[in-house]
């Protein structure tokens, strides 16, 4: 019997060409648009996370979605690095990051102002693969003495520029390297360093600088990133967040916890994700239901051929299915190529967007495919029973 | 075991289209013994066709009785009738019905398929019986229509049925192909003892049966 659905398929060569087309770029936009979405939040979030610390200290009323809001003191470390556990220093390390936006490759892009001496914990396992690591002293003084002195930044004949690290997504994204040049504002900036991809920030420069850049004097941060002391449970980390937020009236999260609350602010956005996927998947299966339906209309006599050698309704039901089945293999196992292969064009086109493909997707597109395409030949398998077999046997 | 293979009684048809009643066949009663070849002549529109089709359980009477085997078969399931065609019935028919998508030899192997038979060289050996061997991987639209009902022919008997039906075999055939078609019946009579159903207008072919049976206006007129 799958030889017949087979032959038949072959047969019709361009229905069954459109209609594995069909499956396939509903399959494909399925994927994508679920990649897309979740890819770049979940590499946002990855990012985040990448950082060598479990908590982030941030002004309650900072959006976490859009980087911005609130400030803190600096001189809120000290504070923060006496909170105790059981009577024990819980707090090993405190990293502020000062967050500008400039653009870059063509986009606007978050800045993470940092301290030299924090940039390990910012990258890493991994590595600088271009140049090396900024200074910020003498960079920042002569920023902040221009900035006195003639109360703008806008003096671009200056050889004071604000040096950046940059990853190399974006690197390869604007074509920049070492000694690249940018602005920042009305200011100059120059890339000193590429450190690989998966950094919390995809560039950073010294906090000083940024700050000052920013005509800000005083010593605030938009975030702190705290390295706990030891190997602390989850538990215990969320009782050192209570604590911190008891110490400093600030919010105090898990840094795993980013990705969560990054999904939870664009809610919408996945929604209307899911919404469209879904409607696409409804379109494809539609085309399959009056693809298969029109197979069987046009096969009658094929249907009440089978019933005169005996072949009963349940086989002649599974027949039908075969073939939708068939038509939604090959067009799930065409969309997934298809995915990779989009993927490949959104990421060399945009290189800074991220589609991800998780197996799981892929599974459940195999499933949502194969699920459809049996749904969908059901009707037209009740109609293929309905038909009478002595007429279709009768008449052309 | 009785020995009638076939029995009617007071068989009727009457197709209904909405309110329009058309009858078809009227109190037909009919003996046929197990391993009897029987024509069954007749006019056009005379029912002969909607009679091969009660027979072989394509079509449900509207009135009396049919018995295969002994066994009453007018209220049988649907999964019932099904199992009956696959395993004691071959149809043949006057536009051979043969799936086109397929080669002669799946076309034969799809029946067995449907059977759950084994393909045990069943296929094989009705092909080369109808002496299609060399022509096993032709689709039908490939073969010419003497060729396509032998193979039709093979469909019909690689099961060794116990009732073969054919309607008009021979209708579109010239008179060489349609005597090689009933020199071909009368070898599976005479090698396997079915027993033969034949629906034709043709005195040719009914004389190759062993009892001829007219049907006029829906009535047996003599049999």
């Amino acid at each position: 019997m799958l030889r017949l659905a087979w032959a038949n398929l072959l047969h019709h060569k361009i229905r069954t060409a459109l209609s594995v087309l069909a499956v396939a770029i509903a399959i494909t936009l399925l994927l994508i648009l679920v990649g897309l979405a979740h890819g770049t939040l979940n590499d946002v979030s990855r990012r985040m996370e990448s950082v060598e610390a479990q908590i982030l200290v941030r002004d309650a009323y900072f959006d976490l979605g859009s980087l911005s809001g609130g400030k803190l003191w600096e001189k809120e470390i000290p504070r923060l690095l006496e909170v105790k556990l059981d009577q024990q220093p819980a707090v090993e390390r405190v990293m502020p990051v000062f967050l500008g936006r400039m653009k870059l490759a063509g986009q606007s892009q978050n800045v993470f102002g940092i301290a030299p001496q924090d940039f390990p914990y910012f990258i890493g396992s991994r590595r600088l693969v271009d140049g090396g690591l900024f200074t910020d002293a003498d960079s920042a003084r002569e920023l902040l003495d221009r900035f006195e002195q003639a109360g703008t930044m806008g003096d671009t004949t200056s050889p004071a520029y604000m040096p950046l690290i940059v990853d190399q997504r974006l690197a390869a994204a604007g074509d920049l390297h070492v000694g690249s040049a940018a602005r920042y504002g009305d200011l100059d900036a120059r890339v000193v360093g590429i450190v690989q991809t998966g950094v919390a920030g995809r560039v950073f420069a010294p906090i000083n600088t940024l700050r000052a850049a920013n005509g800000v004097a005083v010593q605030t941060a938009h975030l702190f990133f705290v390295k706990a002391a030891g190997r602390l449970s989850t538990d215990q980390l969320l009782a050192l967040c209570e604590r911190i937020e008891q110490a400093t009236a600030r919010s105090a999260t898990l840094v795993a916890d980013y990705g969560r609350i990054m999904k939870g602010n664009f809610r919408t956005l996945i929604l209307f994700v899911d919404l469209v996927s879904l409607i696409a998947l409804v379109i494809c299966f539609l085309f399959i239901l009056v693809t298969i339906y029109t197979s069987v209309l046009e096969r009658c006599r094929e249907i009440a051929i089978l019933q005169s050698l005996g072949a009963t309704r349940r086989r002649i039901l599974l027949q039908t299915v075969q073939e939708a089945l068939l038509l939604c293999v090959a067009g799930t196992l065409l969309g997934i190529g298809l995915t990779f292969a989009v993927r490949y064009g959104i990421e060399t086109a945009r290189p800074l967007m991220t589609v991800e493909i998780r197996a799981s997707w892929l599974l459940g597109a195999t499933a949502v495919g194969i699920g459809g395409g049996i749904l969908s030949s059901l009707y037209p398998g009740y109609v293929a029973l309905r038909h009478d077999p002595v007429e279709a046997l009768s008449f052309e | 075991m009785t020995d009638i293979r076939i029995q009617t009684e007071n068989l009727c048809k009457t197709f209904r289209n909405g309110r329009l009643a058309t009858p078809v066949l009227f109190d037909v009663n009919l003996e046929i013994r197990a391993g009897e070849f029987v024509a069954i002549m007749g006019p056009s529109g005379c029912g002969k066709s909607t009679l091969m089709h009660i027979l072989g359980l394509m079509l449900s009477a509207s009135g009396g009785r049919i018995r295969l085997d002994g066994r009453d078969m007018s209220q049988a399931s649907p999964a019932e009738r099904a199992r009956w065609r696959r395993e004691r019935i071959g149809f043949v028919f006057q536009r051979f019905n043969l799936l086109a998508t397929l080669s002669a030899h799946d076309n034969i192997a799809l029946a067995e398929q449907i059977r759950r038979n084994p393909p045990d060289g069943q296929v094989d050996r009705v092909l080369a019986a109808v002496g299609m061997t060399d022509r096993a991987r032709y689709k039908p639209g490939q073969l010419s229509i003497g060729q396509q009902q032998r193979i039709a022919i093979a469909r019909a008997v690689v099961h060794r049925p116990a009732i073969l039906l054919a309607d008009e075999p021979t209708g579109n055939l010239d008179s060489a192909h349609a005597r090689l078609i009933l020199d071909l019946f009368g070898r599976i009579h005479r090698q396997d003892h079915p027993t033969i159903v034949l629906i034709t207008h043709s005195p040719e072919a009914a004389g190759y049966a062993e009892r001829i049976v007219e049907l006029k206006d829906g009535r047996i007129h003599h049999g």
